[in-house]
């Protein structure tokens, strides 16, 4: 009997150990429950299963993500292309977070907290504590101050100079204590204080060997979520898990950046399970949403396309100030420093069509230069212009340009601007190969010579059209702002300071001395409260609306597509990486 | 022979040089601006610019930049040491001429390329990444349009006139004429996303460790190779039509066949031997034709080769790596040619080289 009672107990235990070790829990409570009576032994399997964990994630994996272009230098303060950043942003700390929904400054990379003085111009940056590069040494002040002292060095060939603009001093308080004293208040200024750190560790004090290092190329140490593994040109870079990563070492096991330069390829790779994430073109929109192995993540860009109209004349163009900043009245364009055609030609467009035709319904109608993704400073109440052709011929008639001959084309018939008898010709210009700008452009030629314009569309190589724009040698271009970010201060495209020809991004050579003074007070407000800056930046966009420089077309959505292979994915319109580090592969 | 190969080589030295000056001339005049490519984001200031377009030396007359890019050595106005002696750059100051000469080491009569503006790297080192990449695409390509092409063409000659020939003409028009670039991504489609049968790019399926798998790397090949080389096959088919018709209506073809001599022996051993002489004199150009040509292709295979390589520079105006690659695909297409003539006094001994 007492060797039938052993039996027993012994196939309980058994049973129990192997119920205990299977995966499914729920029959496995009820079983092992019954068991902890009998022995201490089995206690041990109560706890782990009574108090039920949280499944712990899974670990390994690979997240292969598409690019049309390859990276081509992995320094943070040499790159200048999205591509390169793509791939470097994984290996340098920066001072500055971003909320990857509303893309405000949070303290949630380097800078743990900030100190700001009374009048604004000293801010004092509190470090993280116990950030470690992957070679052990500890990410400190040191490599702040290294990286932005490298940038003002004359032995650095950058494009980042102006990162440095308005900054007196960067000064070590202590190892994990940074200040910046500012010459002036500028509102948008911690924008620019955003780049990777370098590791002041691994270069010369001198900064001889910034650009020639062979970390510029491998950049073995890391204090990002991964470690660089390798980098094939043209064809692949991989990188490896962080396991010392100071918010916790991702899941995964790595992550690759696989370059495919043509877009039709990228979306068969994608559906394939050679990709894992792509830019979706409008047209690839419907193939993704139909593929139960992909999701889309859609989201307002920051960024528009325009049409931006030379106020100046482009045979001759010139300085918007000169050397003491007063205003040079600009030789104006013959056509198009008529405000009435600008009117004209804002109401002819049929933006409806151009979004759900050209833009393949990937857009939204905006009225002027704020996105309304910065909502603190975009004013709703402004409305867009109409498409009215009728109010359009109205506008040209009252202005003088009629078509006196009945060519269709209208002519200066005592019009302001140009000689009399002008026709309404303007050249419309864009970059070749953007099949989208170029699809707008035949369609908005074609509507504008609907109503007795005469446009000559051409679709140039970017790098010449660069230089047309620049030089300030064009009449009309359809082109785009790109990554505008989350401070509304665009002066750089308004104020008469910056246009210079050559060189000024103002090269519709817009002027206006109350844009200048609107542009000038927005991010100079004591204290930078958005409460306190939002009315000057109503205003400008009210003005800038009235006014016309652009035509504005379309706020660009922006569509990504990627594979259901990990859970945890949570993408912002500002990172869709942001919480990589917590990715699982899906069970 | 030897003599014949040192003259050609002694007369490709004029040829390169006037290579680099025409071609120096045509990429630094063309429209756009390096610096303003790199530069086009309104957060960068015109300083900034002129900073680096100083130190680039793009400020400098064209000639003096020729001058600095074939020897090395440039030339400043008054005392500039000090902003350009860097590492691997030495610079004097001479009072007498109140100029700055400097010396990088370099220069393409030193046998460098120079360096890359839009990656910083020697553009002999990015050529040489990039070399393996696309002779491996264009030897495959080359010998499926020969192993194709060739009996194609004989084949057609021998039954002139018959549905196949008429098929294979129909083959080479349309060969001609389809557009890589929408072939590629038919084929990407077919047998990448529908099928499943191969993979849709690049030279490996990448992964974290990208270990060498030879099987991979065929099965990588085989699309671009079908694509590249549906040209080749086209004109090779056509080419060896032409030549081997030419041949068996010859004297002595005639008299092999009267002699009783097997067809199929007169047409492969009697016929095409002699037929595929005036290929080798094609075999050059096409070697060089299939190297450059595979721009669309490399890109629509996300294939690392040259060809993309050199398209995206010529769009980035990355000045030295265009003028690299031209200087070293000009080199090819002169040994290339010296190659075909060599080849073709071998093949045939009625040709000298003299």
């Amino acid at each position: 009997m007492k060797n039938k009672k052993l039996s027993l107990l012994a196939a309980l235990l058994i049973a129990a150990m192997v119920l205990a070790a299977c995966p499914q829990p729920t029959p496995v409570v009820e079983t092992v429950r019954e068991t902890v009576i009998v022995t201490q032994v089995v206690t041990e399997t109560e706890e782990v299963v009574v108090t039920p964990t949280p499944v712990p994630p899974v670990q390994g994996g690979v997240w292969v993500e598409g690019s049309s272009a390859d990276a081509t230098i992995l320094n943070p303060i040499l790159a200048s292309d999205s591509a390169s950043f793509d791939v470097l942003g994984w290996f340098f700390p920066s001072l500055l977070g971003q909320d990857p929904f509303s893309g405000a400054i949070v303290p949630t990379e380097m800078a743990s907290s900030w100190d700001v003085s009374e009048d604004g111009l000293i801010w004092t940056f509190h470090l993280q504590d116990g950030v470690m590069w992957s070679d052990g040494e500890q990410v400190n002040a040191d490599d702040f101050k290294f990286t932005y002292d490298a940038i003002g060095s004359d032995l650095v060939e950058t494009p980042r100079k102006a990162n440095l603009d308005n900054i007196e001093s960067i000064e070590v308080l202590d190892p994990l204590t940074i200040r910046v004293t500012y010459g002036e208040v500028k509102c948008d200024a911690l924008n620019n204080l955003g780049l990777g750190w370098l590791p002041s560790h691994l270069y010369a004090e001198d900064y001889s060997d910034v650009m020639d290092s062979p970390l510029n190329q491998e950049p073995t140490v890391s204090a990002g979520p991964f470690i660089f593994n390798e980098w094939i040109r043209d064809d692949n870079s991989t990188v490896l898990r962080n396991d010392t990563y100071w918010k916790g070492a991702p899941n995964m096991d790595g992550w690759i950046y696989k370059i495919v330069p043509d877009p039709g390829a990228r979306l068969a790779q994608l559906q394939t399970g050679e990709l894992d994430l792509i830019g979706v073109q409008p047209e690839q929109l419907t193939t993704v949403q139909l593929d139960a192995n992909l999701n889309l993540h859609k989201f307002k860009d920051d960024g528009y396309s325009y049409i931006g109209l030379n106020q100046a004349n482009p045979a001759n163009p010139q300085a918007g100030q000169d050397e003491d900043g007063n205003l040079v009245e600009q030789d104006p364009h013959p056509i198009l420093s008529d405000l009435a055609v600008r009117q004209a030609i804002a109401h002819a467009l049929d933006y409806d069509a151009i979004i759900s035709k050209v833009y393949l319904g990937q857009g939204y109608q905006i009225a002027s230069n704020v996105l309304p993704a910065v909502g603190w400073a975009h004013d709703p109440s402004l409305q867009p212009y109409a498409f009215d052709t009728d109010m359009a011929s109205q506008i040209l008639d009252d202005a003088g340009w009629t078509d006196s001959d009945g060519d269709g084309v209208r002519e200066c018939n005592g019009c302001a601007t140009a000689e009399a008898g002008a026709t309404l010709t303007i050249r419309l210009q864009t970059n070749a190969g953007n099949t989208t700008r170029e699809d707008l452009g035949a369609l908005v030629q074609d509507q504008l010579n609907g109503i007795g314009f005469d446009i000559q569309f051409e679709a140039i190589e970017f790098g010449t059209l660069v230089g047309e724009l620049l030089g300030q040698t064009f009449d009309m271009v359809i082109i785009g702002w790109t990554g505008l970010g989350t401070d509304p201060n665009d002066d750089s495209f308004w104020h008469s300071k910056f246009d210079t020809p050559g060189s000024g991004f103002n090269f519709v050579s817009y002027q206006n001395a109350r844009i200048d003074e609107l542009l000038e007070q927005a991010v100079s407000v004591p204290g930078c409260a958005t409460d306190d800056r939002a009315p000057f930046y109503h205003d400008i966009q009210k003005i800038i609306h009235d006014d016309i420089p652009y035509v504005f077309v379309t706020g660009s959505v922006g569509n990504t597509g990627y594979s259901k292979k990990f859970d945890g994915t949570n993408p912002g319109p500002w990172s869709f990486y942001h919480n990589i580090e917590t990715w699982s592969l899906a069970q | 022979m030897a003599r014949y190969v040192i003259r050609r080589l002694l007369q490709a030295i004029p040829t390169l040089l006037g290579v680099s000056i025409i071609s120096f001339v045509l990429v630094y005049n063309s429209p756009g601006d390096p610096i303003l490519i790199r530069t086009f984001d309104p957060n960068i200031t015109q300083e900034t610019r002129e900073i680096l377009r100083r130190q680039l030396g793009l400020d400098q007359h064209w000639a003096l930049q020729y001058i600095g890019w074939m020897t090395g050595v440039t030339l400043r106005s008054g005392d500039a040491v000090e902003e350009f002696t860097r590492n691997e750059i030495r610079c004097n100051y001479l009072a007498v001429l109140n100029a700055t000469f400097c010396n990088s080491g370099g220069g393409i009569l030193r046998g460098n390329l120079g360096t890359s503006i839009a990656t910083n790297q020697a553009v002999w080192e990015r050529l040489v990444e990039r070399m393996w990449a696309t002779f491996q695409l264009g030897v495959a390509a080359l010998l499926v349009s020969l192993l194709v092409g060739v009996p194609l063409g004989v084949l057609s000659a021998v039954r002139q006139g018959s549905p196949f020939d008429a098929s294979v003409r129909v083959l080479a028009v349309v060969g001609n004429a389809l557009p890589s670039f929408w072939f590629g991504l038919m084929l990407i489609f077919l047998f990448g996303v529908v099928l499943g049968w191969l993979p849709t790019g690049g030279m490996r399926t990448v992964s974290l460790t990208n270990e060498f798998d030879p099987v991979d790397r065929l099965r990588h090949l085989i699309l671009p190779t079908i694509v590249l080389a549906l040209g080749g096959i086209a004109g090779i088919s056509r080419f060896m039509r032409t030549e081997t018709l030419e041949v068996i209506r010859t004297d002595y073809i005639r008299m092999a066949k009267a002699k009783g001599v097997a067809a199929r022996r007169v047409w492969f051993v009697h016929a095409l031997r002699n037929a595929l002489i005036p290929l080798m004199t094609i075999l050059g150009p096409a070697i060089l034709g299939v190297l450059t040509g595979a721009v669309i292709v490399e890109t629509i295979f996300s294939w690392p080769g040259m060809g993309r390589m050199t398209f995206s520079a010529a769009v980035q105006r990355d000045y030295p790596t265009v003028l690299g690659a031209v200087m070293f695909f000009s080199i090819l297409t002169i040994l290339g040619n010296l190659l075909s003539d060599i080849l073709y006094g071998v093949v045939d001994p009625r040709v000298r080289l003299s």
